[in-house]
C-alpha cells in the first residue's frame, strides 16, 4: 500500500521511507509532549492518539521488516535488527500506561521520553537495514 | 482546532499545577527509564555473549551484568515491598559503580572492554543516560527516604 509500481520488489527503498517517516513522527511527538511537560500538563487525547499512530506504523514498518529479512533481504547485524525490531514495539506502550496512569506533568514527560526512545531505535533500525553486509 | 486543544488541556491540566501532588511523577519517569534501559542492556548483553563472547568475554558478561542491574532498579521502585528501597539502594549504587569502572576502563583498555557496551566510556554510545541516570535515582532514592522529616 505503501509502493507504486515501479518501487515493487525493490526492498531497498520502502523500509527507509517508512522508516525515516516514523522517525520524524517520533520527534514530533516528543517534541509536543515535551512542550506539554514544560507547560506543566499532562498529555492531551491527541497526543495520546499520536501515540497510538505512531504505534501502528511501527508495526506495519516492523512486520514488513521482519518478512523482507526471512524473504531474503542481508543485513549484517541480524539477530540485532530482530532485536531492536521487537523492541522498538515496546517503548511506547510503556510511555502511554505510564502517561495515562500519570495525569501530571510526569506523564508527558514519559511519553516524551519513550517517543525519544522510538526515535533514536529507528535510526538504528535504518542504519542496520542499510549497512553493508560483510 | 489549536483553540479546542488548548480547551482539553486546560480541563486535563488542572491536576498538574498544584505543587501538592502526591511525589509519583518522578518515580514514574525512574520506572520508565529504568525499564528502558533495562531491556536494551539484557537484550544487548545476551546478542553479544551468544554471537561474539570470544571478543571480549569480561565486557561482553559485564553487559549482561549490567542488564540485571537495571531490571534490578527497575522492580526496586515499581514495588512498594520492605524489601524494594534496599533493593533500589543496592541496585542504583552497584549501577553507579559500575558506570564509573567501566566507563574508565573502556578509556584505559579499549580491547578487554570495547566500546559497546551500555556503560563503556560512561554511556556516551547511549546519550550519556547511563551516568546521569544512577545521579537521578539516587537523588530521588535520598530525597524521598523514610525518615527525612525526623533528620
Amino acid at each position: 500500500m505503501f509502493v507504486a509500481g515501479p518501487l515493487v520488489g525493490d526492498d531497498r527503498r520502502v523500509i527507509p521511507v517508512l522508516g525515516y517517516a516514523i522517525l520524524a513522527a517520533g520527534l514530533v511527538l516528543a517534541l509536543w509532549t515535551g512542550i506539554q511537560a514544560a507547560r506543566r500538563r499532562p498529555t492531551s487525547e491527541a497526543q495520546m492518539i499520536g501515540a497510538i499512530v505512531v504505534e501502528v506504523a511501527l508495526l506495519v514498518q516492523v512486520v514488513i521488516a521482519l518478512v523482507q529479512l526471512f524473504g531474503g533481504h542481508d543485513v549484517a547485524e541480524p539477530v540485532t535488527f530482530v532485536a531492536y525490531s521487537i523492541g522498538v514495539l515496546l517503548a511506547l506502550p510503556l510511555g502511554f500506561y505510564l502517561a495515562r496512569e500519570e495525569r501530571t506533568r510526569w506523564g508527558s514527560v514519559c511519553l516524551c521520553f519513550t517517543a525519544v526512545v522510538v526515535a533514536v531505535m529507528m535510526l538504528r533500525l535504518l542504519q542496520l537495514w542499510q549497512a553493508p553486509v560483510g | 482546532m489549536a483553540e479546542s486543544r488548548a480547551v482539553n488541556e486546560d480541563r486535563d491540566g488542572r491536576a498538574a499545577d498544584a505543587d501538592d501532588a502526591p511525589p509519583t511523577g518522578p518515580r514514574r519517569l525512574l520506572i520508565a527509564l529504568y525499564l528502558v534501559f533495562a531491556v536494551a542492556a539484557t537484550a544487548r548483553g545476551v546478542v553479544q555473549i551468544a554471537t561474539k563472547f570470544d571478543e571480549a568475554p569480561l565486557a561482553y558478561a559485564l553487559s549482561l551484568f549490567s542488564g540485571l542491574v537495571y531490571i534490578a532498579a527497575a522492580v526496586g521502585l515499581i514495588t512498594d515491598r520492605r524489601w524494594s528501597r534496599p533493593l533500589a539502594w543496592a541496585a542504583v549504587g552497584t549501577e553507579m559503580a559500575g558506570v564509573l569502572i567501566v566507563g574508565l576502563l573502556s578509556i584505559l583498555d579499549s580491547t578487554a572492554f570495547p566500546h559497546d557496551t551500555v556503560w563503556s566510556r560512561f554511556g556516551a554510545g547511549y546519550g550519556y543516560v547511563p551516568i546521569i541516570l544512577p545521579v537521578l535515582g539516587l537523588m530521588w532514592l535520598w530525597q524521598t527516604r523514610p525518615n527525612a522529616a525526623r533528620d
